[in-house]
């Protein structure tokens, strides 16, 4: 489990940590969202002590990552894939995190295995796609067994199929009880991925939930109509409801539950060919929370003139 | 420490330039060795050569290969990013310089050793025929030979510290090429400005204060006119390393990555 | 020059420009090559221009330094005279002391410690002389030690003579005619053989005329290996004994006048004595251009530019960056892909590199050989005066060195595409020849790396002359090069122009 309290953390006069505090829970995939900018690496970076934060603390296990003995047993991460030597090959990339770790180069075939690496183990990591890259990044995290993991980006870079794969490796991990944090500033990569969803805007947390609260927080109630006849509107606003959008054959109505907008129709003989409630997909609500901490923004005017 | 010095060592061990610098610190020493007996002559019995010191001359060539190594070992992570990879894994950051410092020094070690011994072997091969006879007062080489044991056995050392000395400034720059600049320029920059200098003062204190000193160790005649004693030299040299790694240490346990 | 190839210069100089580090380099070069000049390190004994050196008819400093037995000649005339012994006194033999490792002494003599012998250089004959005022115009005739019959005029002239041995007696004639002087010589008095016609112009009608002798310092290198570099010597002197003279022409009344010109004014054993028709003198000194280093005194503007050394590795880490920074980033393939003519790439990275570079040291240069000038005069160092022309030379030729070579390791770091070994060859290739012919190789094999290499360059920053004449222990350490400026510099150029080639070729055929 980790537990990240109130970190802030200043780079000059930029506030990158401004009271980050969340928890990533054992048995699920924690999606750690924002835009770019939002902190999400410096976070993690705080986390594995890489970087000093001014305030705050962010435990693994109840401790420090720099107090941990063989810390690759306690926390898997991914930072940045093209973080290794590339004149290494990948498995001897491995075998000294392995070494570090007092692990041997039994566990190092394991892990290649298990990201489907085994047979480019004695190529040049310098060589690799990015998603390879990716994957050797996995298999590293994955080297020493830990109950935590925290993957950065894991999907950058990756094809279709990769992205697939990755998916289903992440919900495995979660499954054997491990704890897992991943970050992406796309929340349809962790749409079907994640249970839990941390979202991240100027450096705190605007959002802590679980995936089916976060759509319900965001679900206003729309209910999409699909009419050939004129009378649908009139229909429904006698019944109480408030159309706020029509669009050739489409009313958009609030103020009435779907069945109820059926129920209305059907009583008034209306015809109409669709009925249905407009749900919010994740990246909706993602976009929806983020709006105003989106720091670089296309065509935005400078903060200071807004 | 020790899993830490173990994963150095694989990261040495499976670097492919490691193995390549290696066998150019050991031909380049015993090289330019053998080419110093063989040319610099020794004329008559007054004659001011000093074998050892001759034989040992590659040396001066051989360190800037080790600086290579060494500040590789150090600036190449951090030129691709490994470090944080490498800090994930060692998260205490003075073991993770111990480590690195102390596999490079043990490589080192090991590549001095074979380069020297060839070195002195050239030596005693190549020096009689430059005139260094018993004619002229002169034994052949030999390491059972108090002076030029220390003569060698210093020059491994030398190299060693050098390593560290790489080792530290490496940590602190962290660029490879503005640390390989440092290196050299403490290295090759003072024995030319030693030169120019007139005050004869003054030459002898840049001589004895700067890394370069060290190579004191090589000396085993006119130990009454070298500007620092040989142990002294190596000393001086010692208290650099110990320095740079002393900088080192506090930057390391200081910066963000 | 094309638009697009224009566009490609801004796009080089803003990208160099605009690394901080880079500019802090530049201004640390400038910095090294300035701080090094004027080091504390560098101070003598030389205050109020006590130790300015006399200037020949043509603005060279000389030496002049001997022992003469002088009458006032007016008009034309001439005098014969008989060397019957051409002796000598070396100091004590270097080889049975200690080495100075501390350079030359210029200490009084020490006579009666040394060993009888000759100096090559040693000489003693008959002189025509302008006046006694140091650096006055002179044409003399003379046998020397080792170097035979010679006549030599206005310090800087040598022209050689019959082989003659310092052991046998040797006549020597010389005649003015006007403004010319004609040295002759002979073996037994009765055959004789022209040496030379030189022409003095501006002679006055009446000269001072005699015999002189004088002897130059005793200069032997010391530097075999490393750490015992230097010099040995001291100052040696010379006895010539004259008889039989004959003066024909308008020469003054009485004796022979003995007379010292130049030179320490302690030296007891030095002077004339005339004994009715034998004239015996003993001299030390020269008369011969003055030169820097063992042999010499003071320095020259050359030693001020030992930061050189110091900018040209900040330099070569720098113009490496600017090319391996992009490789190490992938930035390479975005240069490429902005402009797809790879040869036009290197060709604007050579250009904003080496006119950085060059601009930079020129004015640091300047600013050294300048300041560092008048702050080595201060601390009682003597330097010697240069012509402008040489110092422009030295100037421009440091800025060009270092441009260069900063162009030669850009080429390398295309090469190689590693900083590591792009810089470690530069450095070594550049700074390595020179440190290893200045202390550890003997001076033959020092001498050939100075040809060859690209270290031959640092011969543009030669500020003084070798003179055959004039013993000296010409080594870069003393300023001192194999090679003429020019041709160091063309060395420096092949290899850059080469390392470009090479560079521009393997850019061209392989994948960014």
């Amino acid at each position: 489990m980790i537990v990240v309290n109130g970190l802030r953390k200043r780079f000059g006069p930029k506030t990158a940590l401004d009271g980050m505090s969340f928890t990533v829970a054992a048995g699920q995939v924690t999606g750690f969202i924002g835009p770019n900018g939002a902190g999400k690496s410096t976070t993690m970076r705080v986390i594995l002590d890489l970087d000093a934060a001014d305030e705050g603390t962010a435990l693994i296990d109840g401790r420090r990552y720099r107090s941990l003995h063989r810390p690759l047993t306690h926390v898997g991460s991914l930072l940045d894939a093209s973080a290794l030597q590339p004149s290494r090959t990948a498995r001897n990339h491995l075998l000294w995190l392995a070494h570090s770790q007092g692990l041997g180069a039994g566990r190092v075939d394991e892990v290649l295995q298990r990201v489907g690496l085994s047979a480019a183990a004695r190529q040049r990591a310098g060589g690799f796609s990015l998603g390879m890259r990716q994957r050797l990044g996995i298999a590293a995290a994955l080297l020493g067994d830990p109950r935590a993991l925290m993957l950065d980006e894991p999907f950058n870079g990756m094809d279709p199929e990769g992205i697939i794969w990755m998916r289903g490796f992440l919900r495995a991990l979660a499954g054997e009880g491990r704890a897992v944090l991943v970050s992406s500033h796309l929340m349809s990569e962790l749409q079907d991925t994640a249970d839990h969803v941390v979202v991240a805007g100027r450096g705190r947390v605007i959002a802590d939930a679980t995936v089916a609260e976060l759509r319900a927080a965001v679900s206003d109630g729309r209910v999409v109509v699909r009419t050939p006849s004129a009378d649908a509107g009139v229909a429904l606003i006698a019944a109480g409801a408030s159309v706020i959008a029509a669009d050739g054959d489409t009313l958009t109505v609030v103020g009435l539950a779907a069945q109820d907008v059926t129920a209305v129709l059907a009583g008034k003989g209306v015809p109409f060919s669709e009925v249905s409630a407009h749900r919010p997909s994740l990246e909706e609500a993602y976009v929806e929370l983020t709006r105003d901490v989106v720091e670089y923004r296309a065509g935005d005017a400078p903060e200071g003139v807004r | 420490m020790r899993t830490a010095l173990h994963a150095e060592w694989t990261k040495l061990r499976t670097s492919p330039a490691t193995i390549w610098l290696l066998l150019a610190a050991v031909t380049l020493t015993a090289g330019v060795s053998a080419a110093a007996a063989a040319t610099i002559p020794c004329k008559t019995a007054a004659c001011l050569g000093d074998p050892a010191q001759i034989s040992l001359t590659g040396v001066q060539l051989g360190q800037a290969v080790v600086v290579i190594l060494a500040v590789l070992a150090v600036s190449g992570e951090h030129a691709t990013g490994m470090i944080r990879t490498s800090l994930t894994a060692v998260p205490r950051r003075s073991t993770l310089l111990a480590a690195k410092a102390v596999a490079v020094t043990g490589v080192t070690m090991v590549t001095a050793t074979v380069a020297v011994g060839t070195s002195v072997l050239a030596g005693r091969l190549l020096l009689p025929g430059s005139g260094y006879t018993a004619a002229h007062g002169f034994t052949p080489l030999s390491p059972t030979d108090g002076p030029t044991l220390r003569a060698a056995g210093g020059s491994m050392l030398y190299l060693c510290l050098i390593a560290l000395l790489a080792v530290g400034v490496a940590t602190v720059v962290r660029d490879t090429g503005a640390s390989i600049g440092v290196m050299l320029a403490l290295l090759y920059l003072v024995p030319i400005v030693t030169q120019a200098l007139t005050d004869p003062d003054w030459k002898r204190h840049l001589q004895q204060a700067t890394p370069t000193a060290g190579l004191a160790i090589q000396a085993t005649r006119h130990l009454d006119t070298v500007a620092i004693p040989p142990w002294h030299g190596l000393a001086v040299l010692a208290a650099w390393a110990a320095g740079a790694l002393l900088a080192a240490a506090v930057l390391i346990r200081t910066r963000d990555t | 020059m094309s638009a697009g190839f224009g566009r490609l210069l801004h796009a080089e100089w803003t990208k160099f420009r605009t690394v901080r580090g880079w500019l802090f380099g530049v201004a640390a070069a400038a910095a090294a090559v300035i701080g090094f000049g004027v080091l504390p390190g560098m101070s003598g004994s030389c205050h109020d221009h006590a130790c300015r050196l006399p200037t020949g008819p043509d603005g060279t400093e000389v030496t002049d330094s001997f022992t003469f037995a002088h009458r006032s000649l007016t008009g034309d005339g001439s005098i014969t005279a008989r060397l019957a012994s051409l002796t000598g006194i070396l100091p004590p033999d270097p080889g049975d002391d200690q080495p100075q490792g501390e350079g030359p002494s210029h200490g009084p003599a020490t006579p009666g410690q040394g060993r009888p012998g000759l100096v090559p250089w040693a000489k003693a004959g008959l002189i025509i002389r302008a006046g006694s005022a140091p650096g006055a115009g002179y044409a003399a005739v003379m046998l020397t030690g080792t170097q035979g019959v010679r006549m030599q005029h206005d310090y800087i002239h040598d022209v050689a003579g019959p082989a003659a041995s310092a052991d046998a007696p040797r006549w020597l004639r010389l005649t003015r005619t006007g403004d010319t002087v004609t040295g002759q010589t002979s073996a037994d008095g009765s055959t004789w053989t022209q040496v030379a016609t030189v022409r003095l112009p501006g002679l006055p009608a009446t000269v001072e005329a005699g015999m002189f002798a004088t002897s130059p310092q005793y200069t032997e290198s010391t530097s075999e290996v490393f750490g015992l570099t230097g010099a040995g010597g001291g100052p040696t002197r010379a006895t010539g004994s004259f008889d039989r003279i004959v003066a024909q022409g308008g020469w003054s009344a009485g004796t022979w006048q003995p007379d010292k010109i130049g030179g320490p004014d302690d030296a007891p054993r030095h002077g004339a004595v005339v004994d009715g028709d034998q004239v015996t003198i003993t001299g030390s000194g020269d008369l011969a251009p003055a030169v820097s280093g063992a042999a010499g005194l003071g320095t020259t503007i050359t030693q001020t530019l030992v930061g050189t050394f110091a900018g040209l590795i900040i330099v070569v880490v720098i113009a490496t960056m600017f090319v391996t920074a992009e490789y190490g980033h992938g930035l390479m393939r975005t240069t490429m892909a902005a402009n797809p003519r790879r040869g036009r790439i290197l060709a604007a990275k050579t250009v904003v590199i080496g006119t950085v570079t060059f601009v930079t040291a020129l004015a640091s240069a300047a600013t050294t050989v300048t300041v560092g000038r008048r702050v080595l005069e201060a601390n009682g160092v003597y330097v010697h005066s240069v012509s402008a022309l040489t110092q422009v030379r030295v100037i421009v030729g440091t800025a060009a060195l270092l441009a260069l070579a900063s162009v030669l390791a850009l080429a390398l770091g295309v090469i190689l595409r590693r900083s590591a070994a792009a810089v470690t060859t530069a450095v070594l290739g550049i700074v390595m020849p020179y440190l290893l012919a200045v202390s550890v190789l003997p001076a033959t094999a020092g001498q050939w790396l100075l040809r060859v290499t690209p270290a031959a360059a640092f011969a543009l920053q030669q500020s003084t002359l070798e003179y055959p004449q004039v013993i000296n222990i010409y080594t870069p350490v003393n300023g001192y090069y194999p090679l003429p400026p020019w041709a160091g510099l063309a060395v420096l150029c092949a290899w850059t122009g080469l390392a470009l080639g090479v560079a521009a070729a393997l850019l061209r055929r392989r994948d960014a």
